[in-house]
């Protein structure tokens, strides 16, 4: 009889003990989540604004005028496709 | 065996009807607090529990992000990024004098202002005190430590522009409550904004937030990112040209149009005066306008090879026709019309070249009042072009019921007809495009359908008419006429000039004021480009003339455009072009 009863209650623990760290576990991952969402939010955040610092770096409105007056190089790529040297003739045609 | 109770031992029965009444009175009330329950628990739950809910639940909004603009290459035009707002809580603050004079002092506001706000306004909730904080701002008002609970930040969208002020009046603005003003912001409003996202938290008595109920989040959607037409270069090289207008003319105002006529993209679009979106507050009234579908001029000699095309079609004119000009002076009805310039007979392809009045007088009287309205419902005006912008007006076609013999030579010119820039340079596109009219787009549309309906065509002339009046007397205006100066080294361009006199708002013209235009395009092969420059009341110099005034900036505009797109130079007229050079100069 006490036997019954003490494996009765012991159960009883067991079962709530298991629920409570389910329980735990869970909001362990919630949390993570959330907070995978909150650097998502941060870092989305973050690309917007160097992409404007960048658009405005690169605008034309910076670029045009110095090409023109020959301020900027025309830099090569490194492994170009074809072996001929690149010309520019339609920007050089006056 | 006990003994019965004597009589004398027994609760006398006034008492025991008293304790009866007790029991009964405790009864009924135990009764009453039973079906006070049963109502709260049974009959009243679903009501009781909603109103719980209510009070516990709130519903916040997550404001979404909204779509980027993009020109025709991916170059960013218009993005968000995310900033904080100020708000306070006033029945929460003890001191309002002390919290306003502090946060004056932060944030550079008037402290008597603020402590006036948060007096009168004491009992609310909330309270806006700023709004888009810069960082440092924000750093500020957190190093002052108020208490909890009487302050806090809201994050919201601010709207940046990183080409400044390049299309500012067709990219509109968002204003501070992410509501699209004018221009796309405004035309595209519905698909840039996105949809408000929600998320449920719980809260106690005193408004605390105890949890997310992060389960029953509704995640805002963000706005859709929309690709222009434009070409952010071209714009640039619009816009330096309508400067160097500003500067060299001094005119009212001055706008232009840059058109690919096969399709109908606008590639510029661009108007003087401007702003920078970036910082609306210091923009001019009369900034805002786009002028080049919210103004409206009589087109003048504009007009002109629209109606001899039309006519060609309609058999009523032939190329090889002759008209003589009277020496500069006709008598046409009760009005006499004079030409700049004493001509004799002209040909058709001079009437234009030569941008004679009285020669397309007489191309009116030919043609009646009813072929020029038919000529000019067909070329789209007196309507609205149907561009992706708030604010198009219709322009001026009068009913044909309305016109007089005095019409039948003022059409032909190009007067008693109003239109706006747009309406003039799609109605030029037609001719362009092999006689099609394409509607102008500013938007591009990757889904096929949809790019389908909006280049909708509607036939204006045949094509082999369209490509005679480009070939020909447009062409000529460029290579001997009045548009000499739009003359490019490798291109074959072509071109009309136009100086119209300015309206008058209370009817009849304004002495001494011209709207000049010129418009252009090229090749003549093939055409790519059309440009459209319109200045309003130049005030710089005697003459007005279109060819002098508005020539000069749509050519480089053309010239540049045509290298950018790649569009190469034909070798031949490359090596011809030092024989004519001189003679512009010594135009």
């Amino acid at each position: 009889m006490f036997f019954r009863f003490a494996a009765a209650i012991a159960l009883v623990v067991a079962v709530a003990l298991t629920g409570t760290a389910i329980e735990s576990r869970s909001l362990g991952l919630r949390r993570a989540i959330s907070y995978q969402r909150y650097q998502l939010d941060v870092l989305t955040e973050q690309q917007a604004r160097l992409r404007v610092e960048a658009q405005r770096a690169g605008a034309p409105a910076q670029l045009v005028e110095p090409l023109e007056q020959g301020r900027l190089q025309l830099l090569p790529p490194e492994s170009p496709q074809r072996k001929s040297q690149r010309t520019t003739p339609l920007m050089n045609w006056e | 065996m006990p003994a019965s109770p004597t009589p004398a031992a027994l609760p006398s029965a006034p008492l025991w009807r008293r304790a009866r009444l007790v029991v009964t009175l405790v009864g009924v009330g135990w009764l009453v607090l039973a079906g006070r329950l049963v109502q709260l628990q049974y009959l009243d739950r679903d009501a009781l529990s909603e109103r719980a809910e209510q009070q516990r639940v709130f519903a916040e909004e997550i404001a979404p992000r909204p779509g980027d603009l993009l020109d025709r290459q991916g170059r960013l035009l218009a993005t968000s990024v995310q900033t904080r707002s100020l708000y306070l809580v006033p029945h929460q603050i003890p001191n309002p004098q002390a919290v306003a004079e502090k946060l004056a002092e932060a944030l550079g506001l008037s402290a008597d202002d603020l402590s006036e706000r948060l007096a009168t306004q004491g009992d609310r909730h909330f309270l806006w005190v700023k709004r888009r904080l810069t960082d440092e701002e924000v750093d500020k008002i957190r190093a002052l430590e108020l208490r909890a609970g009487t302050w806090g930040f809201r994050d919201e969208y601010q709207r940046e522009y990183p080409q400044d002020a390049l299309a500012a009046q067709v990219l509109g603005l968002r204003d501070i409550d992410g509501v699209g003003r004018g221009g796309i912001e405004e035309g595209a409003d519905g698909e840039l904004r996105g949809k408000t996202g929600k998320r449920l938290l719980t809260r106690d008595a005193r408004g605390r937030v105890l949890e997310v109920l992060s389960d029953a989040d509704q995640p805002p959607l963000p706005g859709r990112s929309i690709r222009l037409t434009l070409d952010i270069v071209v714009q640039l090289f619009a816009e330096r040209e309508l400067d160097q207008v500003i500067a060299n003319w001094k005119p009212e105002s001055c706008c232009c149009v840059v058109m690919n006529p096969q399709n109908g993209d606008i590639l510029a679009m661009a108007s003087r005066p401007s702003f920078d979106p970036n910082h609306p507050e210091a923009a001019d009234l009369d900034a805002w306008k786009n002028r080049t579908i919210a103004d409206i001029y009589e087109p003048g000699s504009t007009f002109k090879p629209m109606v001899v095309a039309y006519g060609l079609d309609q058999g009523v004119l032939k190329t090889d026709d002759v008209f003589h000009c009277e020496r500069g002076e006709y008598r046409m009805g009760n009005r006499v019309l004079h030409d700049h310039h004493p001509y004799g007979s002209l040909s058709l392809t001079d009437v234009l070249v030569k941008s004679s009045n009285i020669g397309m007088a007489k191309v009116g009287e030919r043609m009646q009042n009813a072929k020029l309205f038919e000529a000019a419902t067909l070329f789209g005006f007196g309507r609205k072009t149907g561009i992706e912008l708030p604010g198009e007006l219709t322009g001026i076609l009068r009913p044909l019921a309305k016109w007089t013999s005095y019409s039948t030579g003022s059409v032909p010119m190009g007067h008693e007809i109003a239109a706006t820039p747009l309406q003039l340079i799609t109605a030029h596109a037609a001719l362009a495009h092999q006689g099609k009219l394409v509607s102008p787009r500013l938007i591009l549309r990757e889904d096929a359908d949809a790019t389908r309906l909006q280049g909708l065509t509607q036939e204006t002339v045949s094509e082999s008419t369209a490509r005679w009046v480009i070939e020909h007397p447009m062409a000529e205006v460029v290579s001997r006429g009045t548009g000499k100066r739009a003359r490019l080294p490798g291109y074959r361009v072509f071109g009309k000039t136009g100086t119209a006199q300015c309206l008058s708002p209370e009817g009849g013209y304004v002495s001494g004021k011209y709207v000049s235009s010129f418009l252009c395009g090229g090749p003549v092969e093939d055409p790519q480009v059309l440009v459209l420059v319109v200045v309003n009341q130049a005030s710089v110099g005697s003459e007005a003339f279109g060819g002098k005034v508005a020539a000069p900036a749509a050519a480089n505009i053309l010239r540049q455009s045509l290298v950018y797109l790649r569009i190469s130079p034909d070798a031949d007229l490359m090596r011809h072009a030092a024989d004519w050079e001189s003679d512009v100069e010594l135009q």
